[in-house]
């Protein structure tokens, strides 16, 4: 078996940020078993407090919270860690807030509610495109 | 035959349904007509929403609570839509249905708003009614019980449960609730002995309280119940403890009283035990530890039959071994449970293999020199054990086998290790007395994750990402390939089926199937919902899983990220077992089951029944098809009754298969002249319309001999026949369509089998569409399910979604290009042609295969859009396995 450690380092880094407990608790363990290393938080504030301790690979969040938005949030990750990843998970999609998200600097946009493997998809396909 | 006096009831029946009876419209039918096509595309999307919600209960799909809200507002929106629909086609205010609609609407709106919409008001309610749903009101440990009992189908004692409601009363009625919230209030936190003092007053007074007299009486009429089903034998009870919040989360172990062993006329004094029970040092300040408020304190109190153990224990799925051990283990002793559950005395200790079949690891045998007894007047006492048994182990391997099975089907429906209590009586029947979530947590979490990712990365994938999900859940097993003609009798335990259709056939195999997978079939069946009501991990349509699988392979199933590896892949199992929460235990998954539960179900099936009426609506569902029935009821008096009124000749059509079918032409959808009575089939333009007859008639599937009938269906159409004449004998055999260039809709009556059209196929694909809807018939239950069984596989094969209502199929078919959808609608020709007399020859399940297979045979001259595609192919194997 390998070493716990060596193995840690490879492993990307998420942060999920979305209010509805119900995402985090679906979406943690999905990616755990995908092989993602996944931090959750329900709350924007500390969500924020958190991206400004450790620089996370990718970055998954709601638009509309209580407290700081999404969009907010989104803009402060990229001032903070550019080569951050971020998705934008929303149940109230529309075109205005997916181009702003994508003006911000979205990797991509994705509505609610969404397929499990959809959402892992997004994240391997932004990590290609990291890669690259 | 019919009397004159019949011809009076008929009459006066129909007096009787008058308002019904068609208004002169005073609308234009080009209005009325647009209003007939709003109800159908409403209906169309009312029926889509509720997939979307039953496709989110899967397990495939991320979704929240705003979702829940959304899809609810929407789905109440286009209902009340319909309704104000068919007020205007016929001119009726439909009050019953605007009431019914209030009510259902009012019900969702409390169920969303976290409101019980069925409080459980009464104080006692029988174990047959429970089920998990109902925890506020019975306590966990019940209503754990109740799946047990009533979702599982295991064997567990008769009894009732005194309900939190009763409680409440009790309490108030003592004036205990303000005095308890005064005591805490005055309590110095660290002070033990105030608090204990504390204890022992509330005890006390508890002890002593009156039980109210509607909860004595209705505690007195469930004892009347238990003793009539047990014929007059006297009874024993347990009388135990189920608080809100025992049994999940925390387990509160051992916190809370149970009385063994009480006659009826110790109930009451038990049932004041139990209560007081919550309010013991020890267990109160569990509470407060835990951090739980004394508002969240509220206890139910069960009453079960006692079971005359000869032996009882405990078992845990999971033993308390490291993980990778994959073992479980039972506790057992002689006589009644205590003594093991609670450590009073020697035991015997099983550890068995949680795969199939459970081997046994090994044992350890105690020297059970006692056992606890029921004393004859109450009670329980201690007895010797025989000598020669003593030393004996006390289970059997058959009996371990019994108990191991139904263990691990606990567990799998709660996806938690499990800590079953249970016991054996004389007889060898086996009882679950309860069953409640072991904790058991990796002790590195760090290092059980790694393991995963190293094992689904060794791990062979067979194929993943095809098809849907309908239950998720991880199951490993061996497969077992299910033929068409297989009874299922010995479907092995623990198996994986893999199928090529979805079919309600299998309901027989979910207790004993681990997983299922199927070639083709919809998230909406019957066996769908079955598989969720099991939480067996389904995945359907994955169109290779037959080719692929073959009975005996070791598969592991993956149902969430829907992934099937080769093998066993225990550390999946793991993972499912041990992560935090299960999603079918979670808020959002429980508050869309409950709203689906007042849109979905379809009551009203039979539009001849007498109870196929609006009042009679208990979901959307109903409502929906209600007005669906109605406005096409309506739509074919108009046509029939007020021709002159909407300006259009009604024109008879002249083809050499006996239809009788009238059409009115709106726009271009025939080449005669507007005056004309009477229209070939060469001379229709409508392209729909067009395909429809060609399918009917160049296919050669319309045979006009009627088939030789059995007795038993002559006797069942003729039922039926009579029934249809009662409801409206002007309708049978007069049939309608509507059309122009582009657009049909049809009412097609051909014998007993009703088809309903709607369909728009023009040159720009977004705008196509097929709507066809088709109901009931001639002959027995089997052989009209073998049927819809058959139509629905033939329209799925050809791309059609399809879901199917028992006698009732509607299939969808969208945004194809025209010369597709012409292909679709001649294989719909086709099939109404095949299906005319199809029933009777479906004498057994085979049949359904060998049908598809010659349908498809023959259809497929018709439908060659291009040479080298062919639109629709039997993948199957089950063309090898016939004959």
């Amino acid at each position: 078996m390998m070493s716990p450690c060596a193995n840690c380092a490879q492993k990307t880094q998420i942060l999920i940020l979305d209010d509805e407990p119900i995402v985090c608790k679906r979406l943690r363990p999905a990616f755990q078993k995908a092989g993602y290393e996944v931090e959750t938080f329900n709350d924007s504030a500390s969500a924020m407090a958190r991206i400004e301790e450790k620089q996370f690979d990718i970055v998954i969040t709601d638009l509309k919270m209580k407290g700081v938005d999404g969009m907010h949030f989104l803009e402060r990750i990229k001032e903070i860690a550019p080569n951050t990843g971020v998705i934008v998970i929303t149940g109230f999609a529309t075109s205005e807030s997916a181009k702003e998200s994508f003006r911000k600097g979205a990797f991509d946009f994705v509505a609610k509610p969404f397929k499990l493997n959809e959402i892992i998809d997004t994240v391997r396909r932004l990590e290609e495109n990291r890669r690259r | 035959m019919v009397t004159g006096e019949m011809i009076n009831v008929i009459d006066g029946l129909k007096g009787l349904f008058s308002f019904w009876s068609p208004q002169k419209p005073t609308l234009p039918f080009s209005v009325l007509f647009k209003k007939f096509r709003s109800i159908l595309e409403r209906n169309n999307r009312i029926l889509e929403l509720m997939s979307d919600m039953g496709d989110k209960l899967g397990g495939d799909y991320v979704f929240d609570r705003q979702y829940v809200l959304d899809i609810s507002e929407k789905i109440g929106d286009l209902v009340f839509k319909l309704i104000s629909d068919l007020c205007v086609m016929t001119q009726n205010e439909n009050v019953d249905l605007f009431i019914a609609f209030e009510r259902i609407q009012h019900e969702i709106q409390e169920e969303l708003a976290g409101r019980r919409a069925f409080p459980m008001t009464r104080p006692t309610v029988l174990l047959d009614e429970l089920n998990g749903d109902l925890n506020e009101e019975v306590g966990n440990k019940f209503a754990n019980l109740g799946d047990i009992r009533n979702t599982l189908g295991l064997p567990t004692m008769d009894g009732f449960v005194i309900t939190t409601r009763a409680f409440f009363d009790f309490m108030e009625a003592n004036g205990l609730l303000s005095h308890v919230e005064n005591s805490l209030a005055a309590l110095d936190a660290k002070d033990e002995a105030a608090f204990e003092a504390m204890c022992d007053d509330v005890r006390g007074r508890i002890l002593k309280g009156t039980i109210p007299r509607h909860v004595i009486s209705s505690m007195n009429g469930m004892l009347d119940i238990l003793e009539s089903r047990a014929r007059g034998k006297p009874l024993r009870f347990a009388v135990r403890s189920s608080a809100w919040g025992e049994d999940s989360e925390f387990s509160f172990a051992g916190q809370y009283e149970s009385v063994l062993n009480v006659p009826r006329k110790g109930i009451a004094e038990a049932y004041r035990r139990v209560l007081a029970g919550a309010y013991a040092p020890e267990a109160w300040r569990y509470r407060l530890h835990r951090g739980y408020r004394e508002s969240e304190m509220a206890m139910a109190v069960g009453c079960q039959v006692m079971v005359e153990a000869e032996v009882s224990g405990a078992m845990y799925t999971y033993a308390p071994l490291p993980l990778e051990q994959e073992a479980m283990v039972i506790s057992a002793a002689w006589g009644l449970g205590p003594a093991v559950v609670e450590g009073l005395a020697e035991s015997d200790t099983f550890v068995l293999d949680r795969l199939p079949p459970h081997r046994l690891l090994s044992e350890e045998l105690g020297r059970k020199a006692s056992k606890m007894v029921m004393e004859p007047d109450g009670g329980t006492a201690w007895d010797e054990v025989p000598q020669r048994l003593r030393d004996e182990p006390c289970l059997s391997s058959e009996y371990i086998q019994r108990l191991a099975q139904a263990a691990i089907m606990i567990e799998r429906y709660y996806r938690r290790p499990q800590d079953v209590e249970w016991a054996f009586d004389s007889k060898g029947n086996l009882y679950i007395l309860q069953s409640r979530p072991l904790n058991v947590r990796p002790n590195q979490p760090e290092r059980h994750r790694l393991y995963i990712d190293q094992a689904t990365l060794s791990a062979h994938v067979l194929f993943s990402g095809k098809g849907t999900v309908v239950q998720g859940g991880v199951a490993s097993g061996k497969v077992y390939v299910a033929r068409t003609d297989d009874d299922l009798r010995d479907f092995p335990y623990g198996a994986i089926l893999v199928a090529r259709y979805t079919s309600p056939k299998y309901s027989r195999v979910m207790r004993k199937a681990r997983g299922i997978l199927t070639d083709v079939g919809s998230a909406t069946g019957h066996m769908a919902t079955l598989a969720r009501e099991y939480r067996v991990p389904t995945v359907v349509d994955t169109g290779v899983a037959t080719k692929v699988l073959k009975t005996g392979d070791e598969v592991t199933l993956d149902a969430l990220r829907n992934v099937v590896y080769e093998g066993t892949v225990k550390e999946l199992s793991q993972f499912e077992i041990t992560q935090e929460e299960v999603f079918e235990e979670s808020y959002e998954y429980r508050m869309l089951r409950r709203v689906l539960k007042k849109v979905n179900p379809l009551n009203l099936v039979d539009p001849h029944s007498e109870y196929f009426k609006a009042a009679r609506c208990q979901t959307f569902h109903d409502i929906t098809r209600f007005v669906h029935e109605k406005a096409v009821e309506r739509l074919i008096d108009l046509s029939e009754n007020y021709q002159r009124y909407h300006d259009r000749t009604p024109k008879r059509l002249e083809s050499s298969i006996p239809l009788g079918l009238v059409i009115i032409d709106i726009d271009k959808g025939t080449s005669v002249p507007a005056q004309a009575r009477s229209v070939t089939v060469e001379q229709i333009e409508s392209t729909p319309m067009k395909a429809l007859l060609q399918g009917l008639s160049e296919s050669g599937m319309w045979e006009t001999n009627p088939v030789a009938v059995d007795l038993g269906s002559l006797m069942s159409s003729f039922t039926r026949t009579f029934s249809s004449s009662l409801a409206g004998p002007e309708q049978v055999g007069r049939n309608l369509a509507v059309i122009s260039n582009n657009y049909m809709n049809l009412h097609l009556r051909l014998g007993y089998h009703f088809n309903i059209l709607d369909a728009y196929i023009g040159d720009e694909l977004n705008d196509n569409y097929i709507y066809f809807r088709f109901l009931g018939g001639v002959s027995n239950l089997q052989r009209r399910s073998r049927r819809a069984r058959f139509i629905a596989e033939v329209m799925e094969c050809f791309d059609f979604r399809v879901e199917v209502h028992g006698d009732l199929i509607v299939g969808r078919l969208k945004k194809m290009s025209k010369e597709w959808m012409v292909a679709k609608m001649k294989v719909i020709g086709g099939l109404i042609g095949y299906t005319r007399q199809l029933d009777v020859s479906m004498i057994s399940d085979e049949q359904v295969a060998l049908h598809l297979a010659e349908f498809i045979k023959r259809i497929q001259v018709l439908t060659e859009v291009r040479d080298d595609v062919p639109m629709c192919e039997l993948r199957s194997k089950d063309a090898d396995s016939n004959p």
